[in-house]
């Protein structure tokens, strides 16, 4: 279809016989696999491990954008050649992949079974299917809920900065909403929060059933709890208390270096891009201390072995050790991101671990606890269709373009076309 | 057609040897070679054409006739209910609207300036080559680059734009949030690499219009601007009628510039704005097909996008032929 569909044709071809070329050739006799991801999962120093431990098994790295990672994976599997060995599969997706399932190797055949008791039970539960039949993807590391927050601008608008006291100021969201009204009166040029989406996907993710009761069904109009959330979050939107930024976009690291706003939700993956946005001067300004409302979570993941991999035991041999207790603990020590296991965010070492950074808090005690309270959201099916129409009409109010009210009816209305 | 006759003619030339009138005696073969060998010199590119040009196409075509999910594959024949689904969804409309509201934002002012800028360049200045590889160097550079750079530009609180029209005292404008704003700033991308390019084209043209017609007109007392619009514009129509037609097949395909002036698009929430006020009709493709994995329905707006370039390239045609026929 003309020149542009063409060439993303030709691209894609091209990809394809460079995969088929480079992807399982198996050079000086060793077997090469490949692991697809989107972000750092900090795997460089084990993968050199596990290379030197197994002489007969040679690991490649892809790293790409998660948008990017996720349309890749579907168009491969798809095709079905190209995929990687090991593919991660985010929170946030996986049940769009659980959907096609048979695209994926069931790691139950290869005793993944025995392996469960590792994970709190919300996130082996994630990984699988058919009751737990079917073993989709094993978990590497979740995000359980924090609150971060600069103490200077707290201390600017006369509020407490210790993380225990500014903990105690919001129990709940509406007590949240209460400190953004002192916050705003006192320093009305700077933002509360920097996206009223991340409020709303918080006091979402504290909830067992969002848009979809656990049977899958389309729940969103009688639930609420969505408009609870919502209501919150447009609130703070219409009276401008956030700043209206697309989460982790180049303009939310702008705004973070010039200290334009004073919160942001923090899953424990998150503290890294905080500090690469805020950078070295923003060092001990910033500080996290526990939600309102509670644990919830938000993103971690799963490996995942695509049918069409030519080593799928090799493949699992690897996620599994990439996943098991000993390595997710080094994993934190190294990158930050929260192991999805009890046994090792309960870890007294893992509890002592404090983060530079941000003020010297005490992240592993702070996330471990709010792991513990934690009630994970049922993710339906759909999910990932109905997501972003709630986040845009969250969008239009923040932008002034429609009255919270019309912006929800609009967004229930095209949500439910969707899951039609 | 203008390209299979030269070969011909240089066949026939190069197998003609002798004088005419005398018979040549390998007449059969020759005869053989004239008739068969262009359209041998031809055939690659039509046979590249078919594989990665119409294949596709056919195959959209029976892809939207199916429910038809990305990973799974094909889930059962369904005839034309996707384009019946079409023709009464609200987004694919607004979508359109988008597209054409987008196309013609961005090539009327940029066919315009680039026309302007050819005559610029046309009158002798000195450095020519400069200032001709200048102008084409929005074009080679790539066309992430340029989204990166325009969407910081056009940024809401820190953007360059609504620093300088502050200046002036008017009110910072959230370039993402309205729909004449995200059209004027997504046009100044697409009209910002193209110009140059047309310029160029239109630059080749120009010199090749025969400079005793200049000359006769000053002595006739003709002002530049009549000469431009009598003379050199007439005279250049074929390239006019050309790039007319490149510029609505890639203005009605845009997909990159809006795209990445989407902050949500890296973050799967690739819609064009909150209230789709800048997606295009390859977006909308781009997050059924790739984000929601409804292939059928992605092909389906594939192949109404295909109709669509065809009329409006027809239309433009036509009406690009009048106007510039007039003088």
């Amino acid at each position: 279809m003309s020149r542009r569909l063409v060439g993303s044709v030709a691209a894609t071809l091209v990809m394809v016989l460079a995969a088929g070329c480079g992807g399982s050739s198996e050079a000086d006799g060793k077997i090469e696999l490949s692991l697809g991801l989107f972000s750092d999962f900090g795997y460089d120093k084990l993968i050199e491990e596990y290379q030197a431990a197994h002489s007969n098994i040679k690991i490649e790295q892809r790293k790409v954008k998660m948008e990017q990672h996720n349309t890749q994976l579907a168009t491969q599997l798809a095709g079905g050649r190209g995929a990687a060995d090991i593919v991660a599969l985010e929170e946030g997706v996986i049940s769009q992949f659980r959907a096609s399932k048979d695209k994926f190797v069931n790691l139950a055949e290869y005793g993944a079974k025995d392996l469960k008791g590792q994970w709190a039970g919300w996130k082996w539960n994630q990984g699988t299917a058919d009751g737990g039949e079917f073993v989709l993807g094993l978990g590497t590391d979740m995000g359980s809920l924090g609150l971060c927050y600069r103490r200077d601008l707290f201390e600017a608008a006369g509020l407490p900065t210790d993380r225990a006291e500014v903990a105690k100021l919001w129990p709940t969201w509406a007590d949240y909403a209460k400190v953004a009204d002192q916050f705003t009166a006192k320093t009305p040029n700077v933002k509360f929060v920097d996206t009223g989406r991340n409020v709303y996907k918080a006091i979402l993710d504290q909830t067992e059933e969002g848009y979809f009761a656990k049977d899958d069904s389309y729940i969103a109009e009688k639930n609420d709890k969505v408009k609870t959330a919502f209501d919150t979050a447009a609130a703070l939107g219409t009276k401008q208390q956030t700043g209206a930024l697309e989460p982790f976009s180049q303009d939310w690291n702008v705004a973070l270096k010039q200290g334009s706003f004073a919160t942001t939700t923090c899953p424990a993956w998150a503290l890294a891009l905080i500090k690469a946005g805020a950078g070295d001067a923003a060092a001990g300004k910033w500080d996290v201390t526990t939600a309102p409302g509670g644990g919830g979570n938000w993103g971690g993941s799963f490996l995942a072995v695509p049918k069409q991999g030519k080593h799928p035991k090799e493949a699992y041999e690897l996620a599994k050790w990439l996943t098991a207790p000993e390595q997710q603990k080094r994993i934190f020590k190294e990158t930050g991101n929260l192991p999805s296991q009890p046994a090792i965010y309960k870890d007294a070492e893992v509890q002592a671990t404090v983060n530079e950074y941000f003020n010297k808090a005490p992240v592993g005690q702070i996330f471990g606890t709010s792991a513990e309270s934690l009630k994970p959201t049922y993710r339906g099916t759909k999910d990932s269709k109905v997501t972003p129409i709630f986040n845009s009409a969250l969008q239009r109010v923040e932008q002034g373009k429609q009255p919270a009210a019309d912006a929800y009816t609009q967004a229930l209305k095209e949500a439910q076309d969707a899951v039609k | 057609m203008t390209v299979t006759r030269t070969v011909t003619e240089a066949a026939q030339a190069a197998s003609v040897p002798s004088s005419p009138g005398t018979q040549p005696k390998s007449s059969k073969l020759s005869r053989w070679d004239a008739k068969y060998t262009p359209y041998l010199i031809i055939a690659p590119f039509f046979l590249v054409f078919g594989i990665f040009g119409l294949y596709p196409l056919v195959y959209t075509a029976w892809v939207s006739l199916h429910e038809w999910q990305l990973i799974d594959g094909n889930l059962g024949f369904v005839g034309l209910a996707n384009y019946a689904e079409l023709f009464g969804d609200a987004k694919f409309w607004n979508a359109l609207v988008n597209t054409l509201s987008l196309f013609v934002l961005s090539t009327v002012p940029q066919l315009l300036a680039a026309l302007g800028l050819a005559a610029l360049l046309d009158r002798g200045l000195r450095g020519s080559a400069f200032w001709r590889a200048g102008v084409l160097l929005p074009n080679v550079i790539s066309v992430a680059a340029v989204a990166l750079v325009f969407a910081q530009f056009f940024g809401r609180d820190f953007g360059i734009v609504n620093f300088l029209i502050g200046l002036v005292g008017i009110d910072p404008i959230d370039w993402r949030a309205e729909t004449w704003a995200s059209h004027l700033a997504v046009s100044t991308m697409v009209m910002w690499r193209w110009t140059g390019y047309n310029a160029l084209l239109y630059l080749a043209a120009m010199q090749s219009v025969p400079k005793d017609m200049y000359e006769s007109a000053t002595l006739d007392g003709a002002s530049r601007w009549r000469m431009f619009w009598s003379i050199t514009v007439p005279s250049i129509r074929p390239t006019i009628l050309f790039t007319v037609v490149t510029s609505t097949i890639g203005g009605l395909q845009l997909f990159a510039e809006p795209a990445l002036f989407d902050p949500g698009f890296a973050a799967n929430n690739s819609t064009g704005g909150s209230d789709r006020q800048f997606q295009t009709l390859v977006l909308y493709m781009y997050e059924k097909g790739f984000r929601l994995f409804d292939a059928g329905y992605a092909a389906t707006i594939a192949w109404m996008l295909f109709l669509v370039v065809v009329l409006v390239a027809i239309i433009n045609f036509s009406l690009t032929r009048r106007i510039a026929g007039k003088g």
